[in-house]
């Protein structure tokens, strides 16, 4: 089974909440990057996004598009990464990692030899923010014709209306319910509908439902705690990480805490 | 493959939260160009405002030196100076009929964005304009113009600074702004059906080029060329001679400094396919398939894509692509001022540039048609600094 979907199911059979985060990979470098995973992974946290940076990033705001450029010009890239990747799973650590990216880094990386060194090294999934249902056939062929391959993660949005049910027809792994219209990171500045779309999306998806974009504490939730499964957030971990100099700590404080919150436990 | 590709290129590589938009605006598209009203009423902005038909001219004393029959389209003679106004006019027009109140757009040089902010105002639609922040600093006659006009030049600071970024800056806002906003692009790329409706509104181009063409020699040209940025000006003067087989198709895209010195914009002499922007095409990128950044003289060609119809024209052989260094557009722009009377745009001189060197191959007899996209004022800064940097001028 794959990582993400075995962490979901306890999860689920907790009766808990799920908990991701995504940082930029290559910051503050490779080794740090590292560093905070595991931080990460040993304060609880259920699946980790990994950024990959990319050079035109049109899906995020101006946190991840800043971090994004700051990583590349640290010398990040996707075969650093996957060395990052492998380096982790060789230390024993089994969190679910995820790799949100774009499109052409995975194109240019060649798409059968991206999906065997992702199966390879240990990564469960893809979220790829500019590839939309109609354009993933390329994609999910060669993911179903590698064994291991990562679950091409699906996106939905308050926009996205009757794509809804298509869109989640085969997804696996999780929903990721961007919460709001536009791009990363905007402070909890949800779409006016946002508990009704929820409510949408959770009536017609056989997988766990995270919402995503904008959150920053366990109480920017609360008012949607009872329709998603869990909530994922990008921007406000990235400040968070660069205000405190990228100290582990501090990460895994934050996850904790985010996550006794949500779960109704004391912090 | 589906209507939305060019064989391989093209597609539509954008967030699902734009998946809807891009639906409701192919339908409207496609109701618009089924509608006589709506043509009646794009030609008439044309005529009247534009100030189409422009004329084919014969440039006498460039065809005597060269030793072959040279015509020059003259979309510089249309209001606000290139043929971008012909497709901002197609677009707000629709923009219009889907009852959005608001234009956003993306610019390098300036040219899109002044042609947006002067049909924003006709129309009286509040206009936006993303601009990358070095590009503002380079451009500023341009600035002040859409500033004029009414528009807001909204400055990018990401990335490389530069057209790129405010492409991605404007399609950012569009995710965010969709409902009431139409993002009007400015060259034959972007998401499907944008490269087909950037086409659609420059193809008068070549409507007029072929039946003037035809009165004039009574037959079609040998040769019909034109540059290629994002490539639509090129589209615009292929597209009526794309079903003609003996028509020469040819693409000048800017070669900067030279080609091996990697300081260039030609994104299908070594670019290889990638994904920006919404679309699948060649792409201009480094080892990490990060895009690179482009390099030309004319800001107009900086671009490190192309639009995905040009690709596959390249690749079918219906199209030949080919480059011209800085140095040799600069002073293709001087033979022209010279030899014509006529200022071009610095992006235009790249397709007199290698129209020179094609002459050599052809006879007297023969012809090349060629898209002289733009007219030089803008450039009026650049021009003087290459030259008296090279000493040309006194
Ligand atoms: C005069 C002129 N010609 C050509 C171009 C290149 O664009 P395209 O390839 O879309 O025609 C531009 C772009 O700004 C321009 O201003």
């Amino acid at each position: 089974m794959n990582r993400i979907e075995e962490r979901l199911q306890q999860v689920k059979e907790r009766g808990s909440k799920a908990f991701i985060t995504y940082m930029t990979a290559g910051l503050p470098d490779m080794a740090g990057s590292a560093a905070i995973l595991k931080a990460q992974a040993e304060a609880g946290i259920d699946v980790i996004e990994l950024g990959i940076p990319f050079s035109d990033p049109v899906a995020d705001g101006p946190v991840i598009q800043a971090a994004s450029y700051r990583a590349i010009q640290k010398g990040a890239n996707l075969k650093k990464i996957f060395e990052m990747v492998r380096q982790v799973r060789s230390e024993g650590c089994e969190v679910p990692i995820v790799f949100m990216m774009y499109f052409n880094t995975a194109m240019y990386y060649g798409l059968a030899a991206f999906a065997a060194k992702c199966a390879e090294v240990g990564v469960d999934g893809l979220i790829i923010p500019d590839l939309p249902y109609e354009e993933q056939p390329q994609m999910t062929k060669v993911l179903d014709e590698t064994p291991g391959a990562p679950i091409l993660i699906q996106l939905v949005t308050p926009a996205s209306g009757d794509r809804i049910p298509m869109i989640l027809e085969n997804a696996r792994g999780f929903v990721y319910c961007v919460s709001s219209m536009g791009v990363t990171g905007q402070e909890a500045d949800f779409h006016r509908n946002v508990v009704s779309y929820l409510e949408q999306v959770k009536a017609v998806s056989k997988i766990p439902v995270m919402m995503g974009f904008g959150i920053r504490t366990a109480a920017d939730v609360e008012p949607m705690k009872n329709t998603i499964d869990g909530c994922i957030v990008g921007s406000h971990f990235i400040r968070l990480m660069e205000e405190s100099n990228y100290s582990t700590d501090v990460a895994k404080d934050y996850v904790r805490t985010f996550k006794a919150q949500m779960n109704g436990e004391k912090g | 493959m589906s209507s939305k590709y060019y064989g391989e290129f093209g597609g539509q590589y954008v967030a699902e939260t734009l998946m809807n938009t891009l639906a409701e605006l192919e339908r409207a598209f496609e109701d618009a160009i089924r509608d006589p009203k709506f043509w009646e009423e794009y030609h008439y902005y044309l005529r009247e405002y534009v100030g189409r038909e422009t004329p084919l001219y014969y440039a006498k004393r460039l065809s005597e030196k060269y030793g072959t029959k040279i015509y020059l389209k003259r979309e510089d003679l249309n209001h606000t100076g290139a043929h971008k106004i012909n497709n901002v006019i197609g677009q707000i027009l629709l923009a219009r009929r889907m009852g959005k109140t608001k234009v956003i757009a993306e610019t390098g040089a300036g040219q899109h964005g002044v042609a947006t902010a002067t049909g924003a105002a006709l129309f009286d639609m509040e206009c936006k304009v993303y601009m990358g922040s070095e590009d503002i600093e380079r451009q500023h006659l341009n600035v002040m113009r859409m500033e004029m006009l009414g528009a807001k030049v909204v400055s990018v600071q990401s990335g490389s600074n530069t057209l790129k970024d405010a492409t991605n800056e404007a399609i950012r806002t569009w995710a965010k702004e969709a409902e009431d906003t139409f993002y009007v692009i400015g060259s034959a790329v972007g998401p499907h059906p944008y490269p087909r409706m950037v086409k659609e509104f420059q193809k008068c181009i070549s409507i007029e080029a072929k039946r003037q063409f035809m009165e004039k020699e009574g037959r079609l040209p040998d040769v019909v060329m034109a540059c290629v940025g994002g490539g639509s000006n090129s589209i615009g003067m292929f597209a009526d001679f794309i079903d003609e087989p003996g028509v020469e198709l040819i693409g000048v895209e800017a070669a900067g400094m030279g080609i091996e010195t990697g300081k260039h914009a030609s994104a299908m002499a070594l670019g290889r396919p990638g994904v920006l922007h919404g679309m699948r095409s060649y792409l201009l990128q480094d080892d990490d398939g990060n895009v690179q950044l482009a390099h030309s003289i004319s800001a107009g060609l900086d671009y490190p894509g192309v639009g995905p119809e040009h690709a596959y024209l390249r690749d079918s052989g219906r199209a030949q692509y080919v480059s011209v260094t800085d140095d040799e557009a600069m002073e293709a722009l001087a033979e022209l001022c010279r030899l014509e009377g006529i200022i071009p745009a610095i992006e235009s001189a790249h397709a007199l540039a290698y129209a020179f060197r094609k002459a050599k191959t052809m006879t007297k007899e023969q012809a090349i048609v060629l898209c002289l996209s733009g007219r030089g004022d803008k450039d009026a800064h650049t021009i003087e600094s290459y030259f008296s940097g090279k000493g040309y001028m006194n």
